[in-house]
């Protein structure tokens, strides 16, 4: 007979001492997991289903992780923001009462996280995170050559000096405008999804994108 | 429109962020002014050098992420928020104990939680009686003890049951037993019996969904044949028949595609002729190929696409 799942399953384990739930009772509930509709699997969630919650993570945390990445451009600071984020969700999904879609409410808690990291690096001014190597001290983005976006190293045209502009004039977007070009051109997410999960207005998440562009031209229009 | 307003909303453009109206008026005046069509190339050679330094997170450290999470949250299972939860339902008095002797008595209830749930019989321990009868022993492990007020203390008990159970198949608490064990991760063996055994009753809803899902997503290939057994009496409905075209053009186990092939074509559509298509353009298996051929000659349509 299986025993608990995996570690999330940990939540179901521990009802049982409330003598609330049979084994049979719960293996009826992870069965209802499958093919669950989103709206099903965030009310089994609810319930304590493990497996529905860890198949919402796994609905997102893809794109949370790739938000994360490309806004903090270190890979430990990204996962700071994916641990974060869901262990919130996974606290606060009792509050979740529908009002709004999920993706709404996850990417509320997870901007809130990264404009604090974005604040918070640029009140320490950081250099751009940098890895000693035999050739010396490197930018550690260019260490991830590997998980670029396109893997074909034919297609990656732009130069180093090219690359490394860009990334200066992302740095140096304030922080909502860094979030709302992110998310509008690498999420691929509305101006309305992105004003909602921000609190704020689809206009105002417009003029934000509108500057971001405005100074990414600006710099970066010799270089094109 | 001026070429600076057109230049301005050029972003917007490109994002599909304009109203109706705006793109109209901005694609008007781009084609009728050379320079804005200069600057509106700049523009989308700007977009293109920023989609090259998008980074993907890689799979690892995506898989580390999410085993890092799993811990995290199997840690915040057992913090007193979800503790809340339980203490109506699981609160022990004791009389108050002295303060230095707290982490003492903690130590002791742990010990005896972990002992104690191995040396004492089953039927000391508590056991239960499913609807068919059977007794339920079960082990238990105390994970976390925490003193409380003077008098109270806080435990989380981990508790794991293993029950013999006989009954019909067609019963809905074995049915829901089979539906778990048919997506058990951790066992193909105990997923290809648990398929077999659900075939039986394909015309319940949640088991057409666990054999589809299973043909669709299930790792092991014996357990996707397993499904599209179970599947073979339904080939006309149109759920199954879109799992089984998505099957027959990405599944990597020729027998699997061999399978499904076989069920689609009982049913010739003029719609699978698309598809049957684009399978010759890359199957490699001879059988499939074959099958595929037959039933495009058989409805008349051409072996390729032009």
């Amino acid at each position: 007979m299986p025993a608990a799942r995996d570690i999330f399953h940990l939540g179901p384990s521990i009802l049982l001492l409330q003598g609330k739930m049979e084994a049979v009772e719960a293996a009826g509930v992870a069965a209802a997991t499958v093919q669950m509709d989103e709206s099903a699997l965030i009310r089994a969630a609810q319930a304590g289903d493990a497996h529905a919650f860890e198949e919402l993570v796994r609905m997102y945390d893809q794109s949370v992780l790739r938000l994360a990445l490309n806004l903090l451009r270190s890979p430990e600071d990204a996962n700071d923001i994916y641990q974060e984020a869901f262990l919130r969700v996974f606290k606060n999904l009792h509050t979740f009462r529908f009002d709004c879609s999920f993706h709404t409410w996850l990417y509320r808690i997870v901007t809130n996280l990264c404009l604090d990291a974005l604040r918070k690096r640029k009140v320490r001014k950081e250099e751009a995170p940098v890895v000693e190597t035999r050739e010396g001290i490197l930018d550690r983005m260019d260490t991830l050559e590997e998980e670029r976006a396109d893997g074909d190293p034919q297609r990656h045209l732009l130069s180093r000096e090219l690359q490394a502009k860009i990334r200066d004039v992302l740095a140096g977007l304030t922080a909502r405008e860094r979030l709302v070009f992110e998310m509008r051109h690498y999420q691929g997410m509305r101006l309305r999804a992105i004003g909602d999960a921000l609190g704020t207005s689809e206009e105002a998440a417009k003029n934000c994108l509108f500057r971001a562009t405005q100074k990414m031209r600006a710099a970066l229009g010799d270089f094109i | 429109m001026k070429c600076e307003e057109a230049k301005e909303l050029f972003p917007l453009l490109l994002y599909g962020e304009l109203s109706f109206d705006d793109e109209e008026l901005v694609e008007a005046h781009v084609a009728d002014c050379a320079a804005c069509r200069g600057d509106l190339r700049r523009e989308r050679a700007l977009h293109r050098a920023l989609d090259e330094i998008e980074l993907r997170p890689a799979p690892e450290i995506l898989a580390r992420s999410r085993e890092q999470l799993r811990r995290s949250i199997a840690v915040a299972a057992t913090r007193p928020s979800l503790w809340e939860k339980l203490r109506r339902g699981f609160t022990i008095h004791v009389h108050p104990i002295p303060a230095g002797l707290q982490p003492v008595g903690a130590l002791a209830l742990v010990a005896m939680g972990f002992f104690g749930a191995r040396m004492l019989p089953p039927s000391l321990l508590g056991s239960r009686t499913n609807e068919a009868g059977f007794a339920a022993p079960f082990t238990s492990r105390v994970r976390y003890v925490e003193p409380e007020s003077p008098g109270k203390v806080k435990m989380v008990v981990e508790e794991v049951r293993e029950r013999s159970l006989t009954g019909s198949v067609d019963d809905q608490d074995i049915q829901n037993l089979l539906l778990a064990a048919a997506r058990d991760p951790r066992d193909a063996g105990l997923r290809v019996e648990s398929v077999d055994l659900l075939k039986s009753s394909r015309e319940c809803p949640e088991v057409k969904s666990a054999l589809l899902y299973a043909l669709q997503h299930d790792s092991n290939p014996g357990v996707r044949l397993k499904a599209l057994e179970g599947l073979k009496n339904s080939s006309a409905d149109p759920d199954v028949r879109q799992v089984l075209t998505q099957v027959l053009l990405a599944d990597d186990n020729a027998g699997v595609r061999t399978q499904a092939i076989d069920l689609l074509i009982q049913h010739k559509e003029d719609q699978m002729v698309g598809t049957l298509q684009e399978l010759m353009r890359h199957e490699e298996n001879g059988y499939v190929r074959m099958r595929c051929q037959k039933a495009l000659h058989e409805m008349n349509a051409s072996i390729e696409t032009y």
